[in-house]
């Protein structure tokens, strides 16, 4: 049923399409500015949704995805907890000792690392962990650390795109759909395999075959003793089981019929209580208070206002017109449909914030399910938008949130990724890994 | 009579500060600074510009700071570092690296300050607050007029009368 259908009593008798329209361009122009906070935006923009009639605050809160939200802060309190053992900080060394601190060696290493990291967290989180140690790292070397913070920009967001927790597109499709935690593995899992060494290679070909360090520069890398990193052993294996456990959990969650969120929600709390059991009441305040603050809430309240804001767009009916125009732009072609929205989702994801880019999408996608035969035909398409918009976000520094991270290190580092020239090899590289994503599609779907 | 800072009833900032500090400018060179802080001991100078105006402060904590990676320093950097070993040596070259920058690549700008006017409690809260000295700056102007010490100002308050 087409939503418009529904009698919305807007304000000043204004259409509702009209309305919701409107305000949803204005709250995508101003996240693009970045002049006002992205939270606080679409905080107003929701608000403005319910007050304004389009929505009640019974409807808007049902728009909230909270598997979603729950997924998403659940695995932050988790990281939180575990990040306080050391054990990043003692993959990354491990892993640059592993080659014998040989400069381009490191730089494979530390990608991979990042990559696998990304998978299981979120990438913000997996940057904020590794670009620091990177950037010790190669001042020991005494190497420039740009061609080794590119490389984990793209690693994060390659490797978050191969599971359903790896990257926030993921967390809402999967979650929009009902798609596993084992489907993302299963089918992007191994387009995530190729795509990894495909990007190391041009990077080796710019940089990595004049990465050079002398003796002593690599002597210092390997007198770094990594056992140090681990501050607190005890904390680490509890943290390590109840990871373990929760990956599990996403596993299997479909055959135990649970939603990821509650699967991440209760391992977060398991972390809780197990790493609090120790301590004095008093003290569990403290450390729970220092773990919640760790939480990325900006980034929650954006959602939340986000998942408002275009559940009242698909309301008024708006998003199931434009699903209909782009199916008449197609022919209604699902090959077609296909590729233009990898592709669309990839260059867009490159230049604006990808998280309201998907949010769109995805009842834009579910709208043509009648048309193209079904939510069956549509499998193909959730894996383009997964793809193109995780990819996508490799092509500019704006791409994505952890591109952003590195670049803030780098810049209070004295090594500034300026975003032409990040953008000059980046965004040719991010189309060719779209392209190698396109041929995987096509290939293996339509 | 002349009113002292021991017998003003109101004392302010400007009755308590030094005058006449030792200051740099941010041209100055970190080799240069360094050897002023190391040679008498300060933990730290202010810094103004051709105009006397104050723009920040440069001392030990830079130092400190130029000796380390900027891996641990910088902001959400590491938290710790216990698995790096390095020697003196280490530590040396880094410094050697940035002595002929000029000291604004490490100063402190986000400086706490008091105003002439600021009464003795509000001067010594902000005192121990900061745990440091604190340049005395003209509000309008943005001139330094002077610094204080603990030791100007509990000197001050022992030779009151009570």
């Amino acid at each position: 049923m087409a939503h418009g259908t529904e009698v919305m009593d807007v304000i000043f008798g204004l259409d509702p399409r009209w309305y919701a329209g409107v305000l949803f361009c204005l709250t995508y122009l101003f996240i693009m500015s970045e002049r006002i906070n992205r939270a606080i935006v679409a905080m107003i923009a929701a608000g403005l949704m319910v007050l304004g009639g389009v929505l009640t605050q019974e409807a808007a809160l049902q728009g909230i995805d909270f598997n979603t939200i729950g997924l998403l802060t659940g695995m932050m309190i988790i990281v939180a907890i575990t990040r306080q053992s050391g054990i990043f900080q003692f993959l990354a060394i491990w892993s640059a000792k592993q080659v014998k601190a040989s400069p381009w060696g490191i730089l494979v290493m530390l990608s991979l690392v990042t990559a696998v990291l990304s998978a299981l967290l979120d990438n913000v989180t997996t940057v904020l962990l590794v670009a620091p140690v990177t950037l010790l790292i190669t001042d020991s070397l005494n190497v420039k650390p740009y061609p080794y913070l590119f490389a984990e920009i793209f690693a994060a967001n390659i490797g978050g795109t191969a599971t359903l927790i790896g990257d926030p597109p993921n967390i809402m499709i999967g979650s929009a759909v009902g798609l596993s935690f084992n489907d993302f593995l299963f089918n992007l899992g191994p387009i995530v395999a190729l795509l990894l060494p495909a990007m190391l290679l041009p990077i080796y070909l710019i940089w990595g075959r004049h990465l050079q360090a002398g003796a002593d520069a690599r002597q210092r890398v390997m007198d770094y003793n990594e056992a140090d990193a681990i501050t607190d052993s005890r904390l680490l294996w509890q943290s390590l089981l109840v990871l373990a456990l929760v990956i599990t959990g996403f596993i299997f969650a479909h055959d135990i019929g649970q939603q990821p969120a509650t699967i991440a929600m209760f391992g977060a709390a398991l972390l809780l209580l197990i790493s609090s059991l120790p301590r004095s009441p008093g003290d569990q305040s403290r450390q729970l208070e220092k773990i919640f603050s760790r939480v990325e809430w900006i980034t929650i309240f954006f959602f939340m206002g986000l998942f408002v804001i275009v559940y009242g767009v698909e309301r008024t009916g708006l998003l199931e017109m434009l699903a209909h125009r782009v199916l008449e732009l197609t022919g209604g072609d699902a090959t077609m449909t296909t590729i233009s929205i990898i592709w669309a989702s990839a260059v867009a994801s490159a230049l604006v914030d990808n998280i309201p880019f998907v949010a769109t999408m995805i009842p834009m996608i579910e709208n043509m399910g009648g048309l193209l035969g079904g939510p069956e035909a549509l499998r193909p398409l959730w894996w383009a938008l997964a793809l193109g918009s995780c990819l996508g976000g490799n092509g500019s520094l704006v791409g994505a949130s952890a591109n952003l991270i590195v670049a803030g290190f780098a810049e209070r580092a004295g090594h500034p990724l300026h975003f032409m020239r990040f953008m000059l090899i980046a965004f040719p590289l991010m189309l060719g890994s779209v392209a190698i994503s396109t041929v995987y599609v096509y290939l293996r779907y339509l | 009579m002349t009113t002292t800072a021991s017998t003003d009833p109101h004392p302010t900032a400007s009755s308590l500060m030094d005058p006449n500090p030792s200051v740099l400018h941010p041209s100055d060179r970190i080799g240069t600074a360094i050897g002023t802080i190391m040679e008498h001991r300060y933990r730290r100078l202010p810094v103004i510009d051709d105009e006397g105006r104050f723009v920040g402060v440069f001392g030990v904590s830079c130092l400190l700071r130029l000796m380390m990676p900027k891996a641990v320093v910088m902001e959400k950097g590491l938290e710790s570092a216990p698995f790096v070993r390095e020697s003196l040596a280490d530590l040396h070259r880094r410094l050697e690296q940035v002595k002929d920058e000029p000291i604004s690549l490490c100063m402190h700008e986000e400086m706490v300050r008091v105003s002439p006017d600021t009464p003795v409690l509000e001067t010594l809260l902000t005192l121990y607050k900061n745990r440091a000295s604190l340049p005395v700056v003209e509000p309008e102007s943005g001139k330094l007029v002077g610094v204080i010490s603990y030791f100007d100002v509990a000197s001050h308050i022992l030779e009151a009368e009570i």
